[in-house]
């Protein structure tokens, strides 16, 4: 035994003195045990497994790939710049806008945001005509812009009553630039999927000016709300939509109308509304609403579409419009997935098939080893336990997909590898060791686990912060099931198997 | 106690000259990433995710000339089903993006359970920089945290090496086996670094730590390590025939980089690092 004695020996000094062995029933006193079992209980009230319509149901989140569903990420057609000039910044931004025929913003920093794609080359060149020079180039919009195109797409999909949806945008690591927004649709085929998200586009209001002719009004993006078609007055069959625009939305409504005549000629100034350069309604404005323009701006406007079923239809059609409002950049498709509820629903099964069997396997391979059933079950207890926490834990912090479930059984190997680490360090030459030299010992199979798990976790964490879409969520499953092992579960085992070997 | 599978004298085989070989696999595997990275573009050839085009999975009953009829109007690259199953995994090149709309229409139409998977060239090369990126900081992730758990130099040394050998090797035996590189399996070799590493640290703690003498240190070492990598062979081994059973193809691709990974891992762990070890504390005069 004295060969023993390693460098382990000082650090035992400050271990809690060694215990006498315990019987079954003081096992679960002690604190590592106890926390497994009640983490145990706590996970299995968090999973919720419970029969509803006939079904065996959970409150796990599912990916889209098993419960059926589409995703879609997105690029932006626009780009943020750097800049360097002599000049005023101020002029440079109009004379930009001008220019570039699209809304240019300060950013501060010395950063532009320019909402149309233009090629590196072509920006170079109209910022050296205007005594500027372009100084960096990134594609993608900035974060403001960004979680306006994420406000609008949200509401989007909400209002046309997709049961579960996640609108995320990606930002790619070291840059403060958004490059691309990822939209999830679960139980949407892919041809729906992208006419919810991308047929979608600019909405504008305009008003006519002399014969054919038109001006702009305002965009879409000054709606700030928009109502349920809803009947004009009580007990009249004529229907319509509501909707709000914000105190500037309001403003230029009120200034367009009044600077084309609207306001006192309007059934030669109709007023339009286009969704992408196409006509989807027209209307004079009503007499009273003309006259209260010359005096105020309004925020609250009423467009009536018709009577009856066609009006009423059309109000919803119009609804639909009026909510898509523009988002404030174009988009294109950089990638799109999708999966049919049947395949999701047999990605499923043989998930859950490989496992189960993973588990046996595991289990009949530690049998073979050991052949004795008192280290074998404890084993494979703690690792089934750990598998229940895990999804316990997942349940709150990660959907679960293909990927991470490949993560979930490959924590379930590198588990089991640390429980006969444990093992066999403690039963180091066959010997049951007394407590105090088990402590030292465990602590030494403690030491080896801890390594092995940091080195998993730093080779997961760029996964993390990195945006690879599905690998986030398995290297999150796989971090969180080291830990998990590490912290709870085997310090369990190390305190079961002590009080299994000392019987 | 219990069996023993494996009669491997490792006090035996982990001369210097037994490095040879790895070493020799390891150059090997090196020529055949860097061809591939030369015609590629990537050390691995890379699969839709990362070389962008469209990929559908449709189940049918339709022969396979029916279905390559239909589609005949689109970059169809190739078609695979397995032996008698209906279920059909068709992959296009990359195609304009109101192209793959079109061929999205008519798949939904025709075949409304389909599973379709587009990503545009861009975003696939943008994918790729990412992945070669995480890459690279896992593996440096993982030797700092040796380096600190270790605090030697010879011993670090020798573990790293041997994860970086693990990933070589695997990578060159993806390409000899057709597997692409995706993001799963760039996934799974990131859970190899993981995976390489535990038994490698298991041998070093036992051989540094312990005392006694270096043989039976080695044998000791030996018989948890390898009972470890059957344990997780054996779960990924179940992992890979269910999941090609039934189709499944991330977790199948996955399983299979990670079986191959840890087949190069036993021989690298138990020949390779063993050897460097029982060079550094021989030298050391030590036992």
């Amino acid at each position: 035994m004295s060969k023993d004695r390693g460098p382990a020996k000082k650090k035992a000094a400050a271990e809690p003195k060694p215990e006498k062995p315990v019987a079954f029933t003081e096992l679960v006193k002690d604190w590592r045990v106890a926390i497994l079992l009640v983490l145990v209980f706590l996970s299995v009230i968090a999973i919720f497994p419970h029969v509803e319509n006939g079904k065996l149901t959970t409150a796990l989140q599912f990916g889209l790939d098993l419960q059926g569903g589409s995703w879609i990420q997105m690029g932006f057609g626009a780009e943020v710049v750097g800049y360097d000039t002599t000049g005023n910044l101020d002029d440079l931004v109009l004379a930009l806008r001008e220019r570039l025929d699209t809304q240019v913003y300060d950013l501060g920093n010395g950063k532009l945001e320019i909402q149309k794609y233009y090629t590196r080359e072509e920006l170079a060149g109209i910022f050296s005509a205007l005594n500027a020079t372009l100084t960096s180039y990134e594609e993608g919009v900035s974060r403001n812009t960004g979680d306006t195109v994420k406000r609008i797409l949200e509401e989007k999909i909400n209002t046309l009553g997709t049961r579960d949806a996640r609108v995320n945008l990606l930002t790619p690591v070291g840059s403060g630039v958004v490059r691309y927004v990822r939209v999830e649709l679960a139980g949407v085929n892919m041809q729906t999927a992208r006419e919810i998200v991308t047929r979608q586009g600019k909405f504008e209001i305009r008003v006519q000016t002399t014969g054919n002719e038109t001006e702009h009004v305002l965009y879409g993006d000054v709606i700030t709300s928009v109502g349920v078609p809803s009947k004009e007055s009580p007990g009249k069959d004529l229907w319509g939509v509501s909707f709000t625009l914000s105190e500037e939305g309001g403003k230029a409504f009120q200034d367009g109308c009044i600077r084309y005549g609207a306001v006192n000629d309007p059934e030669n100034h109709y007023l339009m509304m286009l969704l992408d350069n196409r006509t989807v309604y027209s209307a004079p404005l009503s007499a009273n609403l003309a006259k209260s323009l010359q005096t105020q701006p309004t925020r609250q406007l009423y467009a009536t579409t018709g009577e009856g079923t066609a009006g009423l239809n059309q109000a919803r059609q119009l609804e639909i419009h009026l909510r898509a409002g523009a988002l404030p950049v174009e988009v294109r498709v950089a990638g799109s997935g999708s999966v049919s509820a049947p395949l999701g629903e047999h990605y499923m099964w043989v998930s859950l098939v490989a496992g189960i069997l993973a588990i046996l396997t595991v289990g009949l391979v530690i049998y073979l080893r050991y052949r004795e059933p008192l280290i074998v079950l404890p084993m494979m207890a703690i690792n089934c336990s750990e598998v229940v926490i895990l999804l316990g834990v997942a349940r709150f912090i990660q959907q679960l997909d293909l990927a991470s479930i490949a993560g979930l059984i490959a924590v379930l190997g590198t588990g089991i590898d640390q429980l006969v680490v444990i093992t066999d360090e403690v039963l180091h030459e066959g010997r049951v060791p007394s407590p105090s030299l088990y402590l030292k010992r465990l602590e030494r199979a403690v030491a080896i686990i801890v390594v092995a798990a940091g080195t998993v976790v730093m080779a997961m964490l760029p996964l993390i912060v990195m945006d690879l879409s599905t690998l986030k969520g398995f290297a999150l499953i796989t971090i969180v099931g080291v830990l998990i092992g590490v912290l709870v579960t085997r310090p369990a085992y190390g305190r079961i198997i002590m009080a299994i070997l000392s019987r | 106690m219990g069996m023993e599978w494996f009669r491997y004298d490792i006090a035996r085989y982990t001369t210097p000259r037994a490095v040879i070989i790895p070493m020799v696999l390891l150059i090997l595997a090196l020529i055949s990433l860097g061809y591939t990275t030369a015609t590629t573009g990537m050390p691995v050839n890379p699969g839709l995710d990362f070389r962008g085009g469209t990929a559908v999975t449709l189940i049918t009953d339709q022969g396979e000339a029916e279905v390559q009829a239909f589609f005949s109007g689109y970059p169809l690259e190739s078609v695979t089903r397995d032996l008698g199953s209906r279920q059909y995994l068709l992959k296009f090149d990359a195609m304009p993006p109101a192209e793959n709309e079109r061929l999205v229409q008519q798949i939904t139409a025709r075949y409304p359970d389909a599973s379709i998977d587009y990503i545009d060239e861009t975003f696939g090369r943008t994918l790729q920089g990412q992945a070669l990126l995480a890459l690279f900081f896992s593996f440096i992730g993982m030797a700092i945290v040796v380096f600190i758990a270790f605090r030697t130099f010879v011993p670090s040394v020798a573990v790293i090496t041997c994860a970086f050998a693990d990933m070589v090797v695997t990578a060159a035996l993806m390409n000899i086996f057709g597997i692409t590189l995706t993001l799963g399996t760039t996934a799974a070799l990131l859970m190899l670094i993981g995976y390489s590493v535990d038994s490698d640290v298991l041998l070093t703690m036992r051989v540094l730590k312990r005392r006694g003498a270096l043989a039976d240190k080695l044998q000791g070492a030996f018989r948890t390590g390898i009972i470890m990598t059957t344990t997780t062979l054996a779960a990924v081994a179940a992992m890979f025939i269910v999941t090609s059973l039934g189709n499944v193809q991330v977790i199948r691709d996955i399983s299979a980089v990670l079986l191959i990974g840890l087949v190069v891992d036993i021989y690298n762990t138990w020949i390779t690092n063993a050897a460097m070890l029982r060079w550094y504390v021989e030298r050391r005069g030590g036992q």
